[in-house]
């Protein structure tokens, strides 16, 4: 646990790399909306190199900007009760729904 | 800079009466008193009347040119550029009267009223604006004139009740009601929506979500549910999700023939369909055949599912394990028969639900012979089993899960015999025991659970007025059964319309029979519904969520209508239970501001103003 409070420590920032290289930088406490990000830094995973990086291999950059913006937009309403729906392209809806799935948000 | 709007490009008619007002000397007319009320004052329209005159002059010397903007005619046009040029000098002396003008408004008393008045007003924040504003405003044409229509500049005479359009002119009486129509429609969809969101709102915390950003995944299965009809297939998504994208679907009723096909996969073992009502007897017998590996079936509101299907079903090679089958009353017992002859081996699970007159105790017999595997019965919403098919159940020795809810009520001591048997049997197996409305069953049931079960995960004995509180008590008093994760004993109470406060017998779940089933079950109690259990006493309520008690398990609990809950005892549940997310407290009087935490949700505080959410740090406490 030591160490992953260090890690809180080190950056308020983390990055997600899609699996075709694209890197969104969002707030720590945006991403742990998502439990399995939320795991990836505390634990020592595969995907997470250096404390502050989530590699998805299975997300590409497209979803995974639709996934960033989904932690800003409930970051930002968290503690709003008559929140508007975030709007999905239904062409997403699929990819989006598996990558929801993978995240755990 | 363009000269603001030319008030008017036709001289002021000669003849009209230009202020009836002046003309009435009398000391108490209505229309003076009009006036007067509105702020009009003789003084004030002459001093207007005589700026627009000199502005009216002024565009007339322009000649016609200025006029363009409002009804350009092909004649004037060709005269435009040269009388731009003769007007530079005029333009500039135009320019300083009305600046002139303007300065008298802001030296006068009744601009420095109406600044007070706007003070908050951004919109008036700059003087020179709002004197300007004040200006053009006096320069607009007065009732009684004639003005081009902005809109569609069209004639017509201005009145009082003249509306001025987007730009600032004024509108015909056409054109302005049907910018009322616009702007009626707009405010009216305005409050149609808030009042949906409202709604919306209040009907997610009943279905226990709490209100805020929905998450990810439950945005994705909306969209994907509003934009069903474009989709060809589900591709590879897992079962969970695939479930729940169907039960969203016919949470939305979407779900018809065609929408079905996506949810068919072949080789995938489980067919659930959550609302079937618009599916066909064709439909169901497509599930067969294009998924013929279905092990799990499960249709709801399978009115369709008859004789036809089930002939269909018969003549497959279809094994299935599970059959869970809801409003299909067209399937008569011949049919049953045949089924549960020739499939009834492999069956595990058996749920039948509202089939009206048939599936009767001859079924059940025949469930007891020809499913040996049977680990799961249900039978629900019966009009047709009696005591004696009951009596059948006893003969299922491998039974699991046992849930019955019948409406031909089981008659005293016949019906405590029927379950002695049943207990006696599959007792000691059980692991969920379920029955519902038992109005005559008796404290010997209660006595033969505590005996004969010792497995139980989830027991539900509701709408019963026979058992006591000493029955109950002796029920989960020194109880060989592990700590209980489901319990639902709601309508258990005592009923006499003639005496209602009385209860002499302590019929009913009371103080005791509570304390002792929170004492055997409250460690890993998650769902607890006692609602309706109106003898439980508030004492007994304090002592089980006092200070020192935490429930660290509890999600759901419904204290609906006992009548002893108040503000406090809400609030001691609040600090017993830290992981609650839901609280019932319908037609409880005693509860009326309690402060709800954070993320916990409490439905039906008797007030019109719904649950108060206690601040925080961060945030403040609110109302939604």
């Amino acid at each position: 646990m030591a160490s992953s409070s260090q890690k809180q420590g080190s950056s308020k920032y983390v990055t997600l790399i899609s699996s075709d290289g694209f890197e969104f930088v969002v707030l720590r406490e945006a991403a742990c909306i998502s439990k399995a990000i939320k795991k990836m830094l505390a634990g020592s995973f595969l995907e997470t190199k250096r404390g502050d990086r989530c590699h998805f291999e299975e997300i590409n950059g497209i979803v995974l900007e639709k996934v960033a913006e989904y932690f800003c937009y409930n970051h930002k309403n968290r503690n709003r009760e008559d929140v508007p729906d975030m709007e999905i392209p239904p062409e997403l809806c699929l990819e989006l729904l598996m990558a929801a799935d993978y995240l755990d948000t | 800079m363009n000269p603001p709007n030319p008030p008017n490009s036709m001289p002021p008619p000669a003849g009209p009466p230009q202020r009836p007002a002046r003309q009435i000397r009398g000391p108490q007319s209505a229309l003076t008193d009009f006036l007067a009320s509105q702020g009009i004052n003789a003084n004030q329209i002459r001093q207007d009347a005589d700026a627009r005159r000199a502005a009216a002059r002024a565009s007339l010397q322009n000649g016609g040119g200025d006029g363009d903007d409002d009804a350009p005619s092909p004649e004037a046009e060709s005269e435009v550029a040269p009388a731009r040029k003769e007007t530079k000098a005029q333009a500039a002396k135009r320019k300083k009267e009305e600046e002139k003008a303007i300065a008298k408004i802001k030296a006068s008393k009744q601009f420095q009223r109406r600044r007070k008045q706007y003070g908050s007003d951004d919109d008036m924040s700059d003087e020179d604006e709002a004197a300007r504003a004040i200006f053009e405003e006096s320069m607009a044409p007065l009732p009684g004139q004639m003005e081009n229509c902005e809109l569609c500049e069209k004639r017509f005479s201005v009145t009082a009740y003249s509306r001025a359009g987007p730009d600032g002119g004024l509108l015909c009486p056409k054109c302005s009601k049907e910018l009322g129509k616009e702007e009626g429609s707009a405010k009216k969809k305005r409050k149609i929506a808030a009042g949906r969101a409202r709604r919306q709102l209040q009907s997610n915390l009943l279905d226990g979500i709490y209100p805020g950003a929905k998450d990810l995944m439950t945005l994705c299965i909306e969209t994907l549910a509003k934009n069903v009809h474009n989709a060809d297939s589900l591709g590879d998504l897992s079962d969970e999700l695939v479930d729940k994208i169907a039960a969203i679907l016919s949470k939305k009723r979407l779900m018809t023939p065609e929408t079905l096909y996506l949810f068919l996969r072949p080789g995938s073992d489980t067919v659930t369909v959550y609302d079937a009502a618009k599916l066909t007897s064709d439909d169901f017998i497509r599930i067969f055949q294009i998924v013929p590996t279905v092990k799990h079936l499960r249709l709801r509101n399978a009115i369709q599912f008859k004789n036809k299907v089930m002939d269909h079903l018969l003549g497959t090679t279809v094994e299935l394990e599970t059959l869970s089958l809801h409003g299909s009353n067209l399937i008569d017992d011949g049919r049953w028969d045949q089924f549960l002859t020739e499939k009834g081996s492999h069956l595990r699970a058996l749920k039948v639900y509202n089939t009206d007159g048939h599936f009767g105790d001859e079924q059940l017999e025949m469930v007891a012979t020809h499913c040996p595997n049977l680990h799961r019965l249900k039978v629900c919403h019966n009009q047709k089993v009696t005591t004696k098919g009951v009596h059948h159940i006893a003969k299922m020795p491998n039974l699991t899960h046992l849930s019955l809810e019948l409406y031909q009520q089981m008659p005293f001591l016949e019906g405590d015999l029927s379950l002695t048997d049943v207990l006696d049997s599959t007792g000691a197996g059980l692991r969920t025991l379920s029955l519902a409305t038992i109005h005559n069953l008796t404290n010997n049931v209660l006595k033969d659970i505590h005996d004969n079960c010792q497995n139980l995960s989830k027991l539900r004995l509701t709408d019963n007025s026979t058992f006591t509180d000493d029955g109950f008590a002796n029920l989960f008093t020194g109880w060989l059964n592990p700590p209980l994760i489901y319990i639902d004993l709601h309508k258990c109470r005592h009923i006499d319309a003639a005496e209602p406060r009385e209860n002499p017998n302590r019929v009913g779940l009371g103080s005791a029979g509570f304390e002792a089933l929170m004492a055997h079950s409250g460690l890993t109690l998650k769902h607890l519904n006692v609602h309706s259990c109106r003898h439980i006493s508030r004492e007994a309520f304090e002592n089980v969520f006092a200070e020192d008690k935490t429930y660290l398990e509890m999600q759901e609990i419904d204290i609906s209508f006992c009548q002893s809950v108040n503000d406090f005892v809400v609030g001691s549940i609040f600090r017993s239970c830290p992981n609650l997310k839901t609280l019932k407290v319908f037609g409880n009087f005693g509860v009326k501001e309690v402060k709800v935490p954070k993320g916990k949700i409490l439905i039906g505080v008797p007030n019109a103003l719904g649950m108060q959410i206690e601040g925080t740090e961060e945030d403040e406490g609110r109302v939604i």
